[in-house]
């Protein structure tokens, strides 16, 4: 696959750093939102620290304004944000993630610039701003952004050195501030740089990398696709002409059998009756894997309003008779406003005959199945539950897996496709809902379809 | 005993039909698809055709369907049609084709045939007539 992934031309061609298209801008945005929270809160509680714990002198208000500053223009990205990437496309999202940064950028230059200048320790939180910015930009913007932190970095150091802006000092006395001091002002703006556009190139190298991976990934989750439908209709054309011999097959042995050709000598009626009931099997098995087979290639389901009660009612019909012969006693409920739903009614309603069916095979006479369908917020919920042989704790992950039968159902009847709940999944993600089951062996079983609510309802 | 004819493209069916049929006394006449069953039909009346849909595509079933009744000699003649979808697909002709003019037919099998059903469903279709 490897081989293949390389020589994929549209793969070549692909420019994974290009976060204009990038998915998930928007959440990055929010979760930058989120830190700047944080940071608001990191800037009011050091300025306690610092005043109350250091006594430093430094213009608390101005810090604590620039903290300010930071919460509001973050609550208003946040609204913005909010409306933004409902609506608008990457372009206002781009520009969004650009114009974010240098806003930080300001802010943290004022704040270092307040709290120590150039020898604020802090200064080094630039760092973070550089590595953001290599996440959610591309590379050529990650470099502007650090280009733009070192030259506020300067201005304010020249400035301060200059004595044109004032130099407030952090330490503990005045004499051990750093401002006075030209070589020792030019060792910090130059590890400054080097640190902020070494920090740029390293991130947007990885960052690079795993776009590229992503990219990479994202094709080949594509190709593989591509080829269970390549193999899904393969196995559709195949099974079609199983299934058309094997119909061919039970309407010539069906008139023997039935005595239509003339009375069958014992011997030879047992094993038609044989044939027969292996044809049958395997038809049921054909249906299924033609059924399965079909949902995941149609592209589309037909759906439409239906009602849930009348389905439910359908479903319990099917099963109704064998559960009286096995003396199981069946019982059903649909809850209050629950009934209207929208979706393929008759592979709902499969669904819904397939797990009564399971319960019913699988529990033993005078056990109980009861069907539940009640409301779970935006879901509705259908519920069986049986007393019967249970699922293997170990196997229940895998019973909606094709072809996956557990041992001991296996062992208690050996027909059954394997393929009954894993149409109920396809049926369950076709309607953008969920299948799960809970069992305890020997205890009994509840298999759960959860279907989203209409919309409109 | 009635004249009917069975026109599918499955040799074996039909001769499965065609044996359960005939043990009814009933008079049978095959053909191996749709033209050959018109040509059939054109040629003498008909008390009932067995009809399979599925023949090279669907609409060719249908379109059988349709020729066959603007045939003078069997344009009263009821059709039985035989599909192998109705479960799978969840097409529902009965109720979704009722509408005789689209599909002129008067009642459905669906396949695998089991012999019982096919006679009941001749014999209903034969008194009707």
């Amino acid at each position: 696959m490897n081989s293949s992934l390389k020589s994929s031309p549209s793969l070549r061609k692909s420019e994974p750093a290009a976060p204009a298209a990038a998915p998930g801008l928007a959440e990055s945005l929010f979760w930058l939102i989120r830190l700047r929270w944080f940071a608001v809160a990191g800037i009011f509680g050091a300025a306690l620290v610092a005043d109350r714990a250091l006594g430093l002198d430094l213009p608390y208000a101005r810090v604590r304004a620039i903290a300010g500053a930071l919460g509001v223009y973050n609550l208003a990205l946040r609204l913005y944000l909010g409306r933004a990437a409902a609506a608008a496309g990457p372009g206002l999202l781009n520009r969004l993630a650009n114009a974010q940064i240098p806003l930080d950028l300001l802010a943290l230059t004022a704040l270092v610039h307040f709290t120590g200048g150039v020898e604020n320790p802090f200064s080094y939180y630039f760092v973070f701003h550089m590595i953001i910015a290599s996440v959610l930009l591309s590379r050529r913007a990650s470099y502007l952004q650090a280009g733009a932190a070192l030259l506020l970095f300067l201005l304010m150091a020249g400035m301060e050195y200059s004595g044109r802006w004032a130099h407030y000092c952090a330490a503990s006395a005045p004499q051990l501030c750093a401002r006075a001091d030209a070589l020792r002002l030019l060792g910090a703006c130059a590890a400054f740089a080097s640190t902020l556009f070494i920090a740029v190139y390293m991130a947007t190298s990885i960052a690079q990398r795993l776009r590229l991976k992503e990219a990479h990934l994202r094709a080949a989750n594509e190709q593989l696709r591509e080829k269970d439908r390549i193999k899904s209709n393969y196995v559709l054309r195949v099974t079609h002409d199983i299934k058309e011999h094997l119909a061919a097959i039970q309407a010539c042995l069906d008139p023997v059998l039935h005595g239509v050709t003339g009375e069958v000598p014992p011997a030879q009626r047992g094993l038609i009756q044989r044939s027969y009931d292996r044809t049958g099997k395997l038809m049921t098995f054909v249906k299924a894997l033609l059924e399965i087979t079909r949902i995941k290639l149609s592209r589309k389901m037909e759906t439409g309003d239906f009602s849930l009660r009348k389905t439910a009612e359908n479903a319990v019909s099917h099963v109704a008779e064998r559960a009286a012969a096995r003396k199981i006693r069946l019982t059903w409920s649909v809850g209050h406003g629950v009934d209207r739903l929208h979706g393929s009614q008759i592979y709902i309603e499969e669904t819904i005959a397939g797990f009564l069916a399971n319960a019913v095979k699988y529990t033993p006479e005078g056990g109980r199945v009861d069907l539940t369908i009640g409301d779970a917020g935006a879901s509705v919920l259908v519920r069986v539950t049986d007393t019967g042989m249970g699922i293997p704790a170990d196997e229940l992950p895998h019973i909606f897996e094709e072809f996956y039968r557990a041992r001991n159902a296996r062992a208690a009847e050996r027909t059954g496709t394997g393929l009954g709940l894993s149409i109920a999944r396809e049926v369950a993600q076709r309607h953008k809902g969920r299948v799960w089951a809970e069992s305890r062996e020997g205890e009994g079983s509840a298999f759960y379809l959860a279907l989203p609510k209409p919309a409109a309802a | 005993m009635a004249k009917i004819l069975i026109i599918d493209d499955d040799p074996d069916i039909t001769e499965s039909m065609r044996i359960i049929l005939e043990s009814c006394r009933h008079l049978v006449k095959t053909a191996k698809n749709g033209e050959e069953g018109l040509k059939e039909a054109a040629a003498a009346g008909y008390d009932l055709v067995v009809l399979d849909v599925m023949m090279e595509t669907m609409s060719k079933g249908f379109e059988v369907a349709r020729a066959l009744k603007s045939l003078p000699a069997n344009s009263k003649t009821p059709i039985l049609l035989l599909t192998a979808i109705k479960g799978s697909t969840g097409l529902d002709f009965e109720t979704e084709a009722g509408d005789k003019d689209w599909l002129p037919v008067d009642a459905y099998l669906e396949k695998p045939l089991k012999p019982n059903e096919l006679l009941v469903k001749v014999e209903s279709l034969l008194k009707k007539k």
